[in-house]
């Protein structure tokens, strides 16, 4: 018990770190770079948090996704280095104060709602992995195609936007854009 | 145990605001997309904690956090591709100057 | 076709024929009064015996019209067709050389029928309308020559005085018929206590209006201002005799008060006018004052409670006057006027006019054997052994006095001056109606006994000290009015007698002048009222239409506010919208906060 506290507190205050590093830096890739080891520390608290799957998958998935960033970062920004020294913010008190109010609230939920008894034993790795498959192509089909579904969309539609536009060599008389 | 959950609830909730900061205060479109990755990071942690720690029984906090999984990469995914055409349309993803729809 | 009708129908259809044809107006109308004369003998034999005839006509539900022919009402008839038949020859020569005969004749026609049907009446209905027709005929002819302002002004002051007094007889009838439930004349004079009272003085009332009794005698003297016939006819005979035929008629309704106003009434008048006819300087009105006092003599006797008396004076009368008056219209034609400055010596010129006029004026006076005396002995008889004699006999007596005074005045200038003359046409005509009339005026006295058979009455027996005091008092006025001249006569109060005794200006200021003063009250009442809603109407008008230009802009100020409103606030709602993703997270946010706490608050409550 001692240890999955220490561990998940561990795991937080990196992830909580790595959080606010990705905006303090000016550097477009140290902020991608950041988010990923943000992500990752979330991830490793799951696994603290007896959540394998879980844990895994999102280990996973946020490092191909931050790794795919960093390299939007630096195809788009005009200073992924982040040498100029320019401040890119803007409405700055407005989310600070949004920022405090929205994290105060929730640590208020948290510190002073009554939560109830706490379960202290979770399911073991293997029975986790069984009970969420069957959870997923049982009771949870529809969305499970649902999300299936959005995914394809979605990557139809990513796809559809970033081809470029279009033009025919002869004249222009014709445009095709999508 | 009661502990473990204040902890990770308050940590959801500290990543949380951090990334409405984020959100509301970043000029670049992907800076933008990054306060958002840790609000639903902060919502995939508590979702997690909830789970664990009030209904282990129940598997519909584990689906829960598959949907949010499943929102964070299609938001990504769709968010790069404005990204690049905005880039292709106007040479920069700053959303300082993207007052297009200005009504 | 009753017997009844006789006098009435002939001059009714003369007139029409006369306004229809449009000419042949003398030859239809003496038809029609010669017609009517002959037929109102017939009916005198008819029923002289006693037996009175009646005719019915329809008339108002439960009141029908009725003409009743008894020994009085046929012996009336019989005067009224005598009368209006020489009266008639002589306007032939009178109106000669005058225009607008068309009018004349038609007119004097409807009154001779109206006339005999107001006498014949046997109920109050048909006395009534009689007694309009015969104002309105008044009027007409009054105002023959209605060019003249005075002849239209004498016209329209007789129809409202005389109309002012036939309100007397309106209640009266109304009262009577009320009292008794029939408006049959003969039964309803037997209505007793207050009713016979009242009735009695309005009855007094009209007949005080219809023949000229003071206060309202001057109506009678201004009416000299129409043709002369008119004059002998109407306003000496007839008319005027239709309020002494009145009060005769209804003398056994009269109760001791109303007889004792009935005596005063005629006793002030009898003196009054006589005095008035002493001052006058015109022949005709002297005349006119003359018929005032006569019939002021006839009330006396009604008032003493003698009617026999007033209806022998009555006939007497009639014959007289109107000779008097036919006379004059042959001397105005002589000098072109009746002023007694232009009338002095026409008596020489016209030497047979004068002696018909002289043998009236004897009559009159009450000189024997002429009728005049006979039946001025009856009035003086009557007043002196009336109950209130005292007052009543001297009364009488000094009109006969002054009665005699005038009448010789007038010979005596009518007599004394230059015997010039204009040339008279229609003179024979004119002679024929005069000497027509002296006749009953000389001799109709010596027919007073078969006229008191017929009535079936008889007059109280007179001792021969009345007689003779009659006679000296007819004497004395005659020496007097030849001998002395009426300045000298009347002294102090010849000035105000010339003014015909009016009374701090007469009726025109004591009726007139208030009457007008509240017309004119009454016009600037109107027209202030008039004025007044015209500037309301002009007020709301204006109210209405500011109001609706306040309305027009209000409604379009509120339309466009309102318009202009929601384009401001659609201005301000679009500064949200720039564009910037940045704003709208800002603001995205905001709203999830917002929506938190309301749901948060919401929970709370459950």
């Amino acid at each position: 018990m001692y240890a999955q506290a220490f561990f998940v507190a561990i795991f937080g205050l990196a992830a909580i770190g790595f959080g606010v590093w990705v905006f303090r830096t000016s550097s477009m890739v140290r902020s991608a770079l950041a988010l990923l080891f943000s992500q990752t520390a979330v991830g490793c608290m799951f696994l603290a948090m007896q959540t394998e799957f879980l844990g895994v998958l999102q280990i996973m998935m946020m490092a191909t996704e931050m790794s795919i960033m960093a390299i939007f970062m630096v195809m788009f920004m005009m200073d992924p280095g982040g040498l100029g020294g320019m401040d890119m913010t803007h409405q700055k008190r407005f989310s600070i104060g949004a920022g405090v109010i929205a994290g105060g609230v929730a640590i208020a939920v948290a510190l002073l709602a009554d939560w109830g008894p706490v379960t202290p034993q979770a399911p073991d790795a293997a029975m986790q992995t069984r009970e969420l498959g069957m959870e997923l192509l049982g009771r949870s089909m529809l969305i499970f195609e649902t999300a299936g579904i959005t995914i394809l969309t979605a990557m139809i539609a990513a796809t559809a936007v970033a081809i470029p536009v279009q033009t025919l060599a002869n004249g222009g008389d014709k445009e095709d854009s999508e | 145990m009661t502990a473990v959950l204040i902890v990770a609830l308050v940590t959801g909730a500290i990543l949380f605001g951090i990334g409405v900061y984020g959100a509301l205060s970043q000029t670049n479109l992907v800076m933008i997309m990054m306060g958002v990755e840790l609000i639903l990071a902060g919502a995939l942690v508590n979702l997690v904690a909830f789970w664990r720690f009030l209904h282990p029984e129940s598997y519909s906090g584990q689906m829960f956090v598959l949907v949010v999984m499943t929102v964070m990469a299609v938001e990504m995914a769709v968010g790069f591709g404005v990204a690049i055409a905005r880039f292709r349309a106007k040479g920069s993803v700053e959303m300082e100057e993207a007052g297009d729809l200005k009504g | 076709m009753s017997a009844v009708l006789l006098p009435i129908l002939p001059p009714l259809i003369a007139a029409l024929a006369v306004l229809l044809l449009r000419r042949g107006g003398p030859g239809l109308a003496l038809a029609g009064a010669t017609l009517s004369l002959a037929g109102s003998l017939w009916l005198l034999v008819r029923v002289g015996g006693g037996q009175p005839e009646t005719f019915l006509l329809p008339g108002l539900p439960e009141m029908p019209l009725r003409l009743v022919a008894g020994p009085l009402t046929a012996l009336l008839t019989v005067a009224v067709a005598t009368v209006g038949t020489f009266v008639l020859i002589h306007a032939v020569g009178y109106m000669k050389r005058e225009s607008g005969l068309v009018r004349f004749y038609a007119i004097m026609s409807l009154f001779l029928a109206a006339m005999q049907a107001l006498v014949l009446a046997g109920d109050w209905v048909l006395l009534l309308a009689t007694w309009e027709l015969i104002g309105m005929c008044s009027y007409l002819l009054i105002g023959f020559w209605f060019q003249r302002p005075e002849a239209a002004d004498a016209a329209g002051r007789a129809f409202l005085y005389t109309r002012s007094a036939d309100l007397g007889l309106y209640v009266a009838v109304f009262m009577l018929i009320g009292a008794t439930g029939t408006s049959e004349i003969a039964p309803s004079l037997e209505a007793g206590g207050s009713t016979s009272t009242a009735a009695g003085l309005l009855l007094l009332l009209a007949a005080m209006g219809k023949s000229a009794q003071v206060p309202l005698q001057d109506w009678l003297m201004r009416a000299m201002a129409g043709p002369t016939p008119v004059s002998a006819l109407l306003h000496s005979a007839t008319l005027v005799a239709a309020g002494a035929i009145l009060l005769i008629r209804s003398a056994p309704l009269l109760s001791p008060e109303a007889l004792f106003f009935v005596g005063l009434v005629g006793g002030i008048t009898t003196v009054a006018a006589g005095v008035i006819a002493l001052a006058e300087r015109d022949l005709k009105r002297l005349l006119a004052a003359s018929t005032a006092s006569q019939y002021g003599l006839m009330l006396i006797a009604v008032g003493a409670g003698v009617p026999l008396a007033a209806l022998l004076h009555l006939l007497a009368h009639a014959a007289i006057k109107s000779a008097l008056f036919l006379a004059a219209g042959d001397f105005q034609h002589a000098r072109g006027g009746t002023g007694f400055d232009q009338l002095e010596g026409v008596g020489r010129a016209r030497p047979w006019t004068f002696a018909s006029f002289a043998v009236a004026a004897l009559a009159l006076a009450g000189i024997p054997p002429l009728s005049g005396f006979f039946s001025k002995d009856a009035v003086i008889a009557a007043a002196l052994s009336a109950q209130g004699f005292a007052w009543l006999g001297p009364l009488a007596l000094v009109g006969t006095l002054l009665t005699g005074a005038y009448m010789a005045r007038s010979l005596r200038l009518l007599w004394r001056g230059p015997d010039e003359t204009l040339a008279v046409a229609g003179g024979a005509w004119m002679r024929a109606g005069i000497l027509g009339l002296v006749v009953p005026a000389a001799g109709l006295g010596l027919a007073f006994g078969s006229i008191e058979a017929i009535l079936d009455l008889s007059m109280p027996d007179e001792g021969i000290g009345v007689v003779l005091l009659g006679l000296f008092a007819g004497l004395g006025g005659l020496l007097l009015g030849s001998l002395v001249s009426a300045q000298r006569l009347l002294g102090p109060i010849h000035q105000w007698a010339e003014s015909g005794l009016s009374i701090a200006g007469g009726l025109a200021a004591w009726v007139g002048r208030p009457a007008m003063a509240v017309a004119r009250g009454c016009e600037r009442l109107e027209q202030g009222l008039y004025v007044t809603v015209l500037r309301t109407g002009h007020a709301s008008l204006v109210v209405a239409n500011l109001v609706r230009a306040g309305d027009e802009r209000r409604i379009n100020g509120l339309i466009f506010a309102l318009v202009a409103g929601v384009q401001a606030m659609g201005a301000r709602a679009r500064t949200l919208q720039s564009g910037l993703i940045h704003h709208s997270l800002a603001i995205s946010a905001v709203a999830s906060a917002v929506t938190l706490v309301v749901l948060f608050l919401a929970s709370l409550s459950f």
